[in-house]
């Protein structure tokens, strides 16, 4: 099978459903002319015109306010915000508008709005522009929130957001578009909502996402040496959470680490951790390890801005204190 | 020097307490350990042992049906007779000395809270432990801080451990298997706990033999087990007493008839139960037989599959065992032993005859089943066999 890039990934996502659905229309920053700030819309404003892929003022709050106000009257709009740091500038629209419009209409209508984003560390671009926020949007009841680790997840997914009739946060992150996976040539999507198995172990589960799968992976290769077996289930979706394959997993390990790049306290892998007390209590052989960021602004500083996420060492080192 | 005796706090809830007597005289030599006086508190009189050796200087107060307060001090020990004994002073201990003796109190308590404190054991292992019954205190926890772990509950019921056997030169240790921890617990508590006796008698076969064959040409392949299973299901109808169990302290006589056949093996026996039997003719007997052994030897029976028998029976007439007594199976009152099927000369209207016979045994849990019962158990199932009649 071929290899493509995570950004050729969505690029193609994007341009097989602007073909498919002539309501799909993008929309966001230096989106049009200049491709996207990390180039995922490079060359779809040549193939569909200023029609279909718009350049848009700097202002997040109308981006998503219109992409909303499109959804509503019938199309399917992909808006993108370049930083997820730029979210908060949104938050009204988002939070209050987009993620309620269909239940306080009595779901009279549909908001079938994907609003692309990406976050994280890793380009020493400060503490403006690095943040991994995606905790506050799984605390949105009404949005969808997505979070792909590898080129074939982040296609499949991508088009299954356009389709989604409701709000759909899709997360990218910026150390992943030069990452390369296989991809078919074939029309593929993947269905929301559902984690997957990145490995399969039978010591411990690593519960991850989006890049710090890839590094989970790296950990398991190196664990796998000291005859240490990880699963790891990368949840590719955040919101609605796939806890029936957590709890299968942490059924079969006993073990349970949670691997996030975002902050700790009140982070993504708080949730996690709390649903599988919850729900598989009584399968745990440890107490529950977070390897995560730490609670700092991220720093400019390439030294400190590593230290501040998780790298392979702690994951392994996280790894062996559950064990 | 001289030592205060003092109203000792004989409990928690301790706050005075009455003189009975003294036990030594004024003047008289104690040793450390002797009676010095007794005490009645709430409920119960106590000896009050002396604390120190000497000799007893000074009553301060007599036996009376006055309450004194605990740590008052009530007389005076010295080491020798010439020391001066302080004058007499009856009074209430101070505040600061009840809180010292309260904060004893309390740490002694800390302590005894102490000796009971949480085990701490992770909720999986926990989880094992209850369903295979174990008792976690026994379990040595190799986690952090002595948390036990599933791996600590597994190798102590013998899971885990790969190596089933080790060497110890002179012999072998063979580790428990979850299965004969079990049995090995089970077992103990029915022959240690239930008044086991026994009887025994022989049943003539003859015509369950000529059934059998007769039954063979009909394409029909009964085992002995078979027949022995359905004339016990309809002997316990008219002897619903063999189908009891004691649970709960309560003797409960259920209304189907269930019951157990005790099969061998790999690393053990279970006892697979077929359910109403009451109910079922032979042929449906026989095949649920069939079907329950062949998935016990598969290690495939399900829970409930060997759940709720109460009289079992154990065959081992197929190695030419004669006859043997086994141990009740509880919460059950009867077992039935049976032996091997042996011609012999017997007695029969006056003449001898060779029969073909079998020794079935009863073994049965006196609390609930007395022997004139067993007796006439026997004695139906007996006339049942030797004259056999199928209800289809």
């Amino acid at each position: 099978m071929r290899e493509i890039t995570y950004r050729q990934a969505l690029n193609e996502a994007l341009r097989e459903e602007l073909e498919k659905d002539e309501r799909v229309f993008i929309m966001g920053e230096d989106v049009a002319i200049y491709g996207g700030a990390y180039g995922v819309t490079t060359d779809l404003w040549k193939k569909f015109g200023d029609e279909r892929v718009k350049d848009t003022p700097i202002s997040e709050s109308a981006i998503v306010g219109i992409g909303l106000g499109a959804a509503l009257t019938g199309m399917r709009p992909v808006v993108e915000i370049m930083y997820i740091d730029f979210i908060p500038l949104c938050l009204e629209q988002l939070n209050n508008q987009v993620a309620k419009i269909r239940y306080m209409f009595g779901g009279k209508c549909t908001v079938p709005l994907t609003i692309r984003t990406e976050g994280g560390a890793g380009r020493t671009l400060g503490a403006h522009h690095s943040q991994s926020l995606e905790a506050w949007l799984i605390h949105i009841p009404g949005i969808k929130v997505v979070m792909p680790s590898t080129p074939y997840d982040a296609k499949g997914l991508l088009k299954s957001s356009i389709r989604e009739d409701n709000p759909v946060v899709f997360i990218e992150h910026k150390m992943l578009y030069n990452t390369k996976g296989k991809v078919p040539e074939e029309e593929y999507v993947l269905p929301i909502g559902v984690a997957d198995v990145k490995r399969e172990g039978k010591d411990v589960t690593i519960i991850t996402y989006s890049r710090m799968v890839l590094f989970s992976l790296e950990a398991a290769s190196f664990l796998e040496k000291e005859g240490i077996s990880v699963e790891i289930i990368d949840l590719r979706t955040l919101l609605p959470l796939d806890i029936e394959t957590i709890v299968k997993s942490v059924k079969k390990t006993n073990r349970v680490v949670i691997v996030e790049e975002d902050c700790k306290t009140g982070g993504v892998g708080a949730e996690v951790l709390s649903q599988i007390i919850e729900n598989a209590f009584d399968y745990l052989d440890a107490p529950i390890k977070r390897v995560a960021g730490a609670d700092v602004p991220m720093p400019k500083s390439p030294v400190l801005e590593k230290l501040a996420i998780p790298d392979v060492e702690r994951i392994c080192k996280g790894v062996k204190e559950v064990l | 020097m001289i030592h205060e005796i003092i109203m000792p706090k004989l409990g928690e809830t301790m706050e005075e307490g009455y003189l009975i007597n003294w036990r030594k005289e004024e003047g008289e030599k104690v040793e450390k350990g002797e009676i010095l006086f007794e005490v009645m508190s709430d409920k119960t009189n106590f000896e009050v042992e002396s604390l120190y050796s000497g000799y007893m200087r000074k009553k301060l107060y007599q036996p009376s049906d006055k309450p004194i307060p605990v740590t008052t001090v009530i007389g005076y020990i010295s080491d020798t007779l010439d020391e001066e004994i302080p004058e007499f002073s009856p009074k209430l201990p101070k505040a600061e000395e009840i809180k010292q003796i309260e904060t004893e109190i309390e740490k002694k308590e800390r302590k005894e809270e102490k000796d009971f404190t949480r085990i701490r054991i992770t909720p999986i292992a926990k989880r094992i432990a209850i369903e295979k019954g174990i008792d976690v205190t026994k379990i040595k926890g190799t986690g952090p801080d002595g948390r036990i772990e599933k791996e600590d509950v597994l190798s102590y019921i013998g899971e885990k451990t790969e190596e089933k056997t080790k060497s110890e030169g002179e012999y072998i240790v063979k580790e428990w298997t979850p299965l004969r921890r079990i049995i090995s617990e089970r077992l103990t508590k029915s022959k240690s706990t239930i008044p086991h006796y026994y009887i025994e008698g022989k049943i003539v076969m003859d015509s369950i033999i000529k059934l059998k064959e007769e039954k063979k040409k009909q394409n029909f392949d009964f085992s002995y087990t078979d027949f022995i299973v359905y004339f016990c299901s309809r002997t316990i109808k008219e002897y619903p007493m063999m189908n009891s169990a004691i649970i709960e302290d309560q003797i409960r006589i259920y209304n189907t008839i269930d019951i157990g056949i005790a099969v061998s093996i790999e690393e053990g026996l279970v006892v697979p139960v077929i359910k109403s039997c009451e109910k079922k003719t032979l042929t449906e007997i026989s095949e649920e037989i069939k079907k329950l052994v062949s998935k016990a030897k598969e290690g495939k029976l399900i829970k409930e599959e060997i759940e709720g028998g109460r009289f079992v029976i154990s065959n081992l007439g197929m190695f030419k065992v004669e006859k043997f007594y086994p141990i009740i199976n509880p919460p059950g009152v009867a077992i039935m032993g049976i032996g091997t099927i042996l011609k012999e000369p017997f007695v029969l209207n006056d003449t001898i005859k060779i029969c073909s016979t079998i020794s079935i045994s009863l073994s049965l849990d006196h609390r609930v089943i007395d022997g004139v019962y067993a007796g006439k158990f026997f004695q139906r199932i007996k006339e049942l066999m030797e004259m056999p009649c199928l209800e289809e």
